[in-house]
């Protein structure tokens, strides 16, 4: 259920990391269409252009996720599905660009006195993981990926203990 | 009649035995029974009303007389307090607002009073802006704000009388507790244990707001106000000095968590108060190893019985040595007189966050009893009795699986078996009656850095419904409301719900128990045997408290609606089927499917006869 801020060595896919710093400070400077034609630049596909095979995802996929799970769901809910304290993102591909997305994690927002979305903009693991927050709402919101934690395309499914001795007792019980 | 008479007894026999360190004023008003002067009903945390006026054969005519609402959306915990004055108190979530609403005139508001607060502190607010509620003594009102600020009100008026800096949010403090009077003191913990708070407990003199002692959770033993000479754990002297640094890596103590933003209460004849303390900094173990070894991490997860004049520690008891998830130890202490094996012993009972009943003599800390309520915890297969420890189970602990590993199936969830939710006890029955939480969790830590003010968590949840350990439960049930035996350590019944049972318990000597749920149902229910007797659904999830009281010879019950807090942000969307990938149907409730946000007061009575 929480989040955190993490270090910067625990960061997966850093080889993109670069390209992202210079998004960040068009960001910063509040130039947000610039950094939007810059993350097209890119190659809008890179970034949004997430896959789906058999409920597995790729890499940066699963990086969002995880970035999602440890900093955005102690406040928006278990896979982007929103809580009593602030709102789904299930609509997120519909109601913001990646650079709009982008602009509000950094900036935060003050929807009305009393609730508020704090800036992550000093956050590096945050702001280095943006693009692939986005790519696993997306993912979400377009009905392509079910909730839980994804497991990674060509990966072994070897990190969930206890999840093989849990299947062995069902199939002994029944 | 023969009831009245046997109250007088009580009280004066109570009035006799109490000593001066009591706040009299409060102990006078927790005496008469038509009175719900404390958050918890009384100084020992019972949340019992010997009030019988609703009782099991008129309850179903309960109806709600008049609603009021808060104008604050945010989970409303706490609930609120009468003092016979004919006004009703009650406090909201962030912005704080407090209110004295006239019980003769549908809740009419008699003053209003709504700090200005930085809302800055809204972002290390972990669990939704709730608030606990309010403290009264001697015509004053006490509320933790917030953002750490510790205020008097005049209860006639609503006047500030002096208010106290208790914490700084830039390090990550807030407060959520409710504040307790004992004495000319007025007591107060902190929250913050998700990001990396020291946690602490702090008197303020009643009069002036100024701080006469504060106690910390972790450090030197100076701080701890501990004396491993004199302060015993499992009825011995702690022995060891500075255990509160030297159980951690590095400076590590520093940013120790075993914040104790829970409930506080007081034995009047021992004069001493209890509490529990939070989860130990990041909720990555492998961050606290001492040379990669498992270590204590004292003093959190700790029951603390402190002198309420000095703060010194008489007593403590480690619940959860090295946490590795987020068994945060703040339930609440009830105090309750028992009997064990033909001896009279002053108890500390405890429906603990990790799933075990507790019963330790409050004299000394011993532990007595340590059985599992929650049938599904698996953390720990037991408690060894003679050293006070879990038995920990491998197979869930999350630092033996290692970081970056997602140790699954593990119960109770970080939510605990039981959170924040105050038990009821009925010395009548001898039972203590509950909402509990029936989730578990996968958890996988991971390496944290820390920055003040930013959260220090190092772990991702994932939460799913408890397995079902009979076929009489509920299917997808989420939460049960249970009544247990602290003296044998056995469940004596349960009622399931849909979700976690996340409100305060009521029990009367009208032979009812009374709790609401995250739908927004208040339920009365038959002490005996659970049996549902009557059921009202309020405008929203309800997170707080029921309170009862008299006046003007008619008994009330009130309950503050408003869903949110961590069950709201946790079950709002509903949990995934953990049976989905075997191909079960699901039926996992989403909460959003049943209630809504806002904040309304509903006051119950029977109609006039």
């Amino acid at each position: 259920m929480f989040s955190t801020k993490a270090s910067l060595t625990k960061m997966r896919g850093a080889g993109y990391s670069g390209v992202r710093w210079l998004v960040w400070s068009f960001v910063f400077t509040g130039l947000m269409f610039a950094a939007s034609s810059v993350v097209a630049g890119e190659d809008d596909d890179d970034i949004t252009d997430y896959t789906v095979e058999d409920g597995k995802v790729d890499q940066a996929t699963f990086d969002g996720y995880e970035a999602y799970t440890r900093v955005c769901q102690s406040c928006h809910g278990p896979d982007g599905l929103g809580s009593s304290f602030a709102p789904s993102l299930m609509d997120i591909s519909q109601s913001r660009t990646l650079g709009e997305f982008a602009a509000t994690v950094a900036n935060g927002q003050e929807i009305q006195p009393g609730q508020v979305m704090p800036s992550f903009a000093d956050d590096e693991y945050v702001m280095n993981n943006v693009n692939n927050i986005y790519r696993y709402l997306t993912a979400r919101a377009e009905g392509d990926l079910g909730r839980g934690r994804p497991d990674v395309i060509g990966e072994e499914q070897g990190d969930d203990k206890n999840k093989e001795e849990e299947e062995s007792d069902n199939g002994s019980e029944e | 009649m023969l009831r009245e008479f046997s109250y007088a007894i009580a009280a004066i026999g109570l009035a006799v035995s109490a000593q001066a360190h009591a706040n009299e004023n409060l102990l006078e008003l927790q005496e008469n029974p038509e009175y719900w002067s404390t958050q918890l009903g009384n100084y020992q945390g019972n949340r019992f009303s010997k009030l019988d006026q609703i009782n099991r054969d008129n309850v179903d005519e309960l109806s709600a007389q008049w609603q009021f609402s808060t104008g604050v959306l945010r989970g409303h915990e706490g609930g609120p307090l009468y003092v016979g004055d004919g006004k009703l108190y009650i406090h909201t979530p962030f912005p704080n607002k407090v209110f004295a609403l006239d019980l003769e005139d549908n809740g009419r508001v008699v003053w209003s009073y709504e700090p200005d607060q930085d809302s800055r502190v809204i972002p290390v607010m972990c669990c939704d802006t709730v608030n606990r509620g309010l403290a009264y003594a001697d015509g004053r009102l006490f509320i933790g704000q917030a953002d750490n600020t510790l205020v008097a009100l005049d209860s006639e008026d609503g006047e500030v009388l002096w208010e106290a800096e208790n914490g700084d949010h830039t390090k990550g403090e807030s407060n959520t507790m409710s504040p307790l009077v004992v004495g000319d003191k007025v007591i107060m913990g902190i929250s913050g244990g998700e990001f990396g708070v020291r946690g602490h407990l702090t008197a303020y003199n009643v009069e002036t707001g100024e701080r006469e002692w504060r106690a910390y959770s972790n450090g030197p033993d100076e701080d701890v106000k501990l004396d491993p000479e004199e302060t015993l754990m499992m009825g011995e002297p702690v022995g060891e000095e500075d255990l509160g640094e030297t159980t951690w890596p590095d400076e590590e103590w520093e940013r120790g968590g075993g914040a104790p933003w829970g409930w506080v209460t007081y034995d009047p004849e021992l004069d001493l108060i209890y509490y529990g303390t939070g989860n130990p900094g990041t909720w990555n173990p492998d961050q606290r190893t001492v040379d990669g070894e498992p270590a204590d991490n004292k003093w959190a997860i700790t029951v603390f019985a402190r002198d309420p004049d000095t703060g010194e520690a008489k007593w403590v008891y480690q619940k959860v040595p090295f946490d590795e998830w987020d068994y945060d130890g703040v339930n609440e202490n009830q105090l309750i007189d028992v009997e064990i094996d033909g001896e009279q012993r002053k108890g500390l009972a405890i429906i603990d966050r990790t799933g075990f009943g507790f019963l330790l003599d409050r004299e000394n800390g011993e532990l007595l009893v340590a059985e599992k309520f929650a049938e599904e915890t698996n953390w720990a297969d037991s408690y060894d009795m003679e050293t006070g420890r879990p038995n920990v189970n491998e197979e869930y602990s999350t630092w033996r699986q290692g970081v970056d590993v997602n140790t699954t199936d593990i119960c109770p969830t970080a939510m605990g078996a039981k959170n924040m939710q105050p038990s009821a006890y009925s010395p009548e029955t001898g039972l203590i009656y509950a909402g509990i939480n029936r989730i578990c969790m996968d958890y996988e830590p991971y390496e944290v850095d820390y920055t003040a003010g930013q959260p220090y968590v190092g772990a991702t949840l994932n939460m799913k419904p408890a397995p079902l350990q009979d076929e009489n439960g509920m299917e997808g049930r989420m939460g049960s409301f249970i009544a247990w035996d602290p003296v044998k350590g056995e469940k004596v019944w349960e009622v399931d719900e849909r979700f976690a049972v996340w409100s305060g318990a009521l029990a009367t000597a009208g032979d009812l128990a009374f709790y609401g749920t995250l739908e927004g149902h208040l339920k009365a229910v038959d002490i005996e045997t659970g049996e549902e007797l009557w059921s009202f659904k309020t405008p929203s999830g309800i997170i707080g408290n029921v309170n009862t009281f008299q006046h003007e010879g008619k008994q009330y019950i009130a309950v503050l609606s408003g869903v949110g807090g961590w069950a709201g942000i946790g079950l709002a969307a509903g949990l995934e089927d953990p049976e989905e990938g075997l191909g079960a149907v699901g039926a996992f409730s989403a909460l959003e499917d049943y209630t809504e946000l806002g904040g309304v007061l509903t006051v119950f009575t029977l109609p006039d006869a």
